[in-house]
């Protein structure tokens, strides 16, 4: 699309963590009995009046600082009103005048280059119910209505799938890591909608926007602007003019369909939420909020790198949250970061992937966590060592030297026994020597593995292999 | 036949504490007086049964504050529990609450008897009780004659000595008013005084419920009883609880009172006027300054009230769309056209005409232009009041124009209530509290008010001036009450 070029804006709705809902007492849950988890507010009973969840303007301030937006020190609510079943009081109370954040970003890489995302806004606001349709009938699940949401808003500052995809994930990743949502695009606990137009390169005004919802993936939302991209630019190229739409995602076509076109601009009637005053976010409020907060993935990043885990690994454990902030607990102790960032990525997540167990179900200590990365660091455990003793590591109270014992493992560090076994294989091996000799390459690694195999494992394979380099030369000479 | 419920609400609970008196005696007196004066239309649904399962249980409890024991009259927005609460509306003809408001739960904590919910214009939207869907109540005076609104069927039933109490809601004037119609005392508490968890909202920054009874005293122990910061109603007050009662009885010399101008000038009638001018001269008699203050914007309370109140109550509404509870249409093939005939056979006409203007005023650029405005004056209005307080103790005005007319009067013109509401509208608008005081009578008989208006959550203040007034004009109020 040489001659065309795309602006993207995209929306996000999170659900916000908390143990109640926005403006009311009623739990904050998912999956639980339908309407088992809602109050008289919830219902938009007359009468029934909202109070504030102080944890959720918390959150909001939380999201603020992540996201570098500029705090609203004094905010209020706003009602937006509209007619819909899912809407117990026909309007939703929400922020419209004085959104929790303004400006910010988020910061992508794309092609090497960090690119930032700017922010619009971020406001704090209520779920609605959930309706499910069966035949003719439609059932209304209040467990939802009122769950606390926090939506983010782009400029239109986007230009390709690409950036909204990497987006999409920082951002996704940022709240997470921030607790501030579980991020559950499956459970709905993360919506995404994307703002598209097209305009010829060089043209000064945006073209018409068209907005397609619901969305079901990162992925998908990658897949969706595409499809919508070509279908802007196949109009225009045939003389067509685009209406200004909301399209919805079809999974299973995998494109955009229409749902509606948009009207003389949707009037919501906008008016500050009489029921709830002022809300001001005092520094002692903000300092509280974001004394909690743990470390982001970029700041994990830095830490990591630091201490020379690898680019691949350090992506592996930011996806892996659990293993992230395990390893995190150990940043003021001697440990040796890369060996056990390979443990954890390695031999110990294959365990608990078969057993379908937690890090923390697992009877790994501090101290034996410590030891066993110190033991593998001096030699006293080689790979193979470690793949044996593992399971008792991970499933007994013994400690890491009392599982060696059990298993006779002793490695050799002595130079002169090792220097012994070297002697024992290379005198049966004398092909291998010659070999050797001969500049085949593969002839040490054959004679490393008949001496490993001769110490039965028990040997530190990289004074091994020093020691057997060294006496192979001298023989040589 | 029996007298109990013409005495003082201080004697009943002496003979309380004697033993010569039990609750159920006078809860079975005040179903008597509904039985004989049903002609008035005060109750919407009586609560006999409940009421007198609680007298009995009473029977079996220590004689508690003064107000235990009391049987008191709600107003019809004032959510009960399994106690059907309408709004005197088609809407919520068949509507049973699953939960108590935060006054009726201490209304009952303190052991009143909740007789029954009382008439009242419908969602509390005018200012005769004439837009009840239950038909209007009567003014015990001459039923020929308007309560006055919206609280008509609290004023009715007090007036007419059914109830010694009633609860009644205030949005522009809809405690007072009524009460200055029917020879009540009527407060309307400060904004915040009193939890409107529970209210059925009208506009919500306006709403506030408050106590309507035969005397002052009564009124600041009703009071006493329902004010207070609620958890659960984010607009309540946080204060500390006093004694509303504690300055009654104390005499006033050194006074300063202030009487805003635009409220005594042509909108007031002669004969409201003549009685006005009779309390001023009382109080100067006894050495009280009076003088006359200006007051910011009073001229354009009415329309600035509208727009807020109107554009509030447009939204508040919303919710009553027959999915959940309340009425809902018969048939309809859709979303829409249930939420458009549910609405329309639902609601009355001028609760319908007002959720129409009220959301018009808030459509697009009109907000800006109207909402937003009308918030701004309103803020500067109540400014003006306050700079006055720094001055003044206590304003003093008319309460309505005039005394009561008569059924059907107004409903040819539906901006006539609203100007009758004149003087009234800008207490709601700047907060304050205010309380309707009877303090005479017009050539037909009728009771006239006046109201004591005070800075904010000074109540007590009120009731001082009050009591001392009462006192001295001492009126016959017994007027409402057929006796045989």
């Amino acid at each position: 699309m040489s001659k065309y070029e795309a602006t993207i804006g995209i929306e996000v709705h999170a659900e916000i963590k908390s143990q109640s809902k926005i403006f009311s007492n009623a739990q904050n849950s998912y999956g639980k009995m339908a309407n088992s988890s809602c109050t008289v507010v919830d219902l938009g009973y007359p009468g029934a009046l909202p109070t504030i969840n102080q944890e959720v303007i918390y959150q909001g301030i939380r999201a603020c600082h992540l996201l570098h937006s500029t705090i609203t020190e004094k905010m209020h609510f706003d009602r937006k009103n509209y007619f819909y079943p899912d809407n117990p009081k026909n309007y939703q109370i929400t922020q419209n005048r004085t959104p929790i954040g303004r400006g910010g970003y988020l910061q992508i890489k794309i092609n090497n280059e960090v690119k930032k995302i700017e922010l619009e806004e971020m406001h704090l606001e209520e779920d609605t119910c959930k309706s499910v349709h069966k035949g003719r009938m439609s059932l209304l699940d209040f467990n939802r209505a009122g769950v606390p949401l926090i939506e983010i808003v782009t400029k239109p500052c986007m230009h390709s799938k690409e950036e909204a995809v990497l987006y999409l994930e920082k951002l996704r990743e940022t709240l997470f890591y921030g607790d501030i949502s579980d991020c559950k695009i499956e459970e709905g606990s993360m919506r995404c909608e994307a703002n598209v137009s097209i305009k010829e390169v060089g043209a000064k005004t945006l073209g018409v926007k068209c907005e397609i919802k619901n969305i079901g993936s990162i992925r998908n939302v990658g897949i969706a602007i595409e499809k919508e991209i070509q279908r802007q630019i196949e109009l225009l190229e045939n003389h067509e003019t685009i209406k200004e739409q909301t399209r919805r995602f079809d999974d299973k076509l995998e494109d955009t369909v229409l749902m509606r076109y948009k009207e003389t601009g949707n009037d919501y009637r906008y008016f500050p939420e009489p029921d709830i005053p002022f809300v001001v976010l005092t520094d002692e409020m903000i300092d509280h909020a974001l004394s909690s907060l743990q470390l982001t993935p970029d700041e994990r990043r830095e830490i990591y790198k630091s201490k020379g885990i690898q680019e691949i690994n350090i992506e592996k454990l930011i996806a892996n949250r659990t293993l992230s902030d395990y390893l995190n607990t150990y940043l003021d102790t001697e440990l040796d970061f890369v060996i056990a960032s390979n443990l954890l990525l390695g031999d110990i997540l294959s365990y608990l992937h078969k057993n379908f167990i937690q890090l923390e179900q697992t009877k790994l200590t501090k101290e034996k966590f410590l030891d066993l990365v110190l033991k593998i660091k001096n030699g006293d455990l080689s790979n193979k060592n470690v793949k044996d003793i593992l399971e008792d590591v991970l499933s007994t109270d013994a400690s890491v030297s009392e599982i060696m014992q059990q298993k006779n493992i002793q490695n050799i560090k002595d130079s002169s026994v090792v220097i012994d076994i070297i002697q024992k294989v290379v005198t049966e091996n004398p092909e291998s020597v010659k070999d050797y000799q001969e500049g085949k390459d593969r002839a040490v690694k054959y004679l490393m593995g008949q001496v490993m195999k001769e110490a039965k494992g028990s040997i530190n394979p990289k004074l091994a292999s020093e020691l057997l380099l060294e006496f192979l030369k001298n023989t040589s000479n | 036949m029996s007298k109990y419920l013409d005495l003082s609400v201080l004697e009943i609970h002496r003979l309380y504490q004697e033993k010569k008196l039990t609750p159920k005696v006078l809860l079975e007196e005040v179903f008597e007086r509904i039985e004989k004066r049903k002609s008035l239309n005060c109750f919407i649904t009586l609560n006999k049964e409940e009421a007198m399962k609680e007298a009995l249980r009473l029977e079996n409890e220590e004689v508690g504050g003064i107000l235990w024991g009391i049987p008191i009259a709600l107003k019809d927005n004032i959510v009960t529990k399994d106690l059907r609460t309408t709004c005197a509306s088609k809407m919520l003809e068949n509507f049973i609450p699953i939960y108590d408001a935060t006054v009726v739960q201490k209304i009952k904590d303190e052991g009143l008897l909740i007789v029954g919910k009382v008439n009242m214009d419908e969602f509390a939207m005018g200012s005769t009780s004439e837009t009840s869907y239950f038909k209007a109540p009567k003014n015990p005076w001459n039923e020929e004659y308007i309560t006055g609104g919206s609280s008509g069927g609290s004023a009715a039933c007090v007036a007419a000595r059914i109830t010694p109490l009633a609860l009644g809601s205030d949005t522009g004037g809809s405690i007072r008013q009524p009460a200055s119609y029917t020879g009540l005392v009527g407060m309307k508490p400060t904004y915040g005084r009193v939890s409107r968890y529970g209210l059925v909202a009208f506009a919500s920054s306006l709403d506030q419920i408050g106590p309507m009874t035969r005397n002052v005293f009564e009124n600041a122990a009703l009071l006493n009883v329902i004010a207070g910061r609620d958890e659960k109603d984010l607009t309540s007050a946080v204060q500390e609880k006093e004694d509303f009662t504690r300055l009654i009885g104390k005499d006033i010399h050194t006074l300063k009172i202030g009487i805003p101008s635009y409220w005594i000038s042509d909108v007031v009638t002669q004969e409201v006027k003549e009685v006005f001018n009779h309390v001023i001269e009382l109080l100067k008699e006894e050495g009280n300054q009076v003088e006359i203050v200006d007051i910011s914007y009073l001229e354009q309370a009415v329309p600035l009230y509208q727009i807020i109140a109107m554009a509030e109550a447009s939204s508040n509404l919303a919710r009553f769309d027959g999915i959940r509870y309340g009425y809902r249409t018969l048939e309809a093939e859709n979303v829409d056209m249930l939420y458009e005939k549910t609405r329309s056979e639902g609601f009355g006409e001028e609760v319908k005409r007002r959720i129409m203007v009220g959301s018009s005023l808030l459509s697009s650029e009109k907000a800006k232009i109207y909402y937003d405005k009308a918030l701004s004056i309103r803020k500067d209005m109540r400014k003006s009041f306050l700079d006055c307080f720094s001055q003044y103790d206590l304003l003093l005005a008319p309460t309505t124009t005039s005394a009561a007319y008569k059924l059907g009067t107004s409903l040819s013109d539906p901006l006539k209530s609203f100007m009758d509401d004149v003087l009234v509208i800008p207490v709601n608008m700047a907060g304050l509290p205010s309380l309707n005081l009877p303090a005479g009578f017009n050539q037909d008989h009728l009771p006239i008010g006046i109201q004591i208006i005070a800075a904010p959550f000074e109540e007590a203040k009120i009731y001082q001036l009050a009591s001392f007034l009462e006192k001295k004009l001492n009126l016959d109020l017994e007027g409402g009450h057929i006796d045989e």
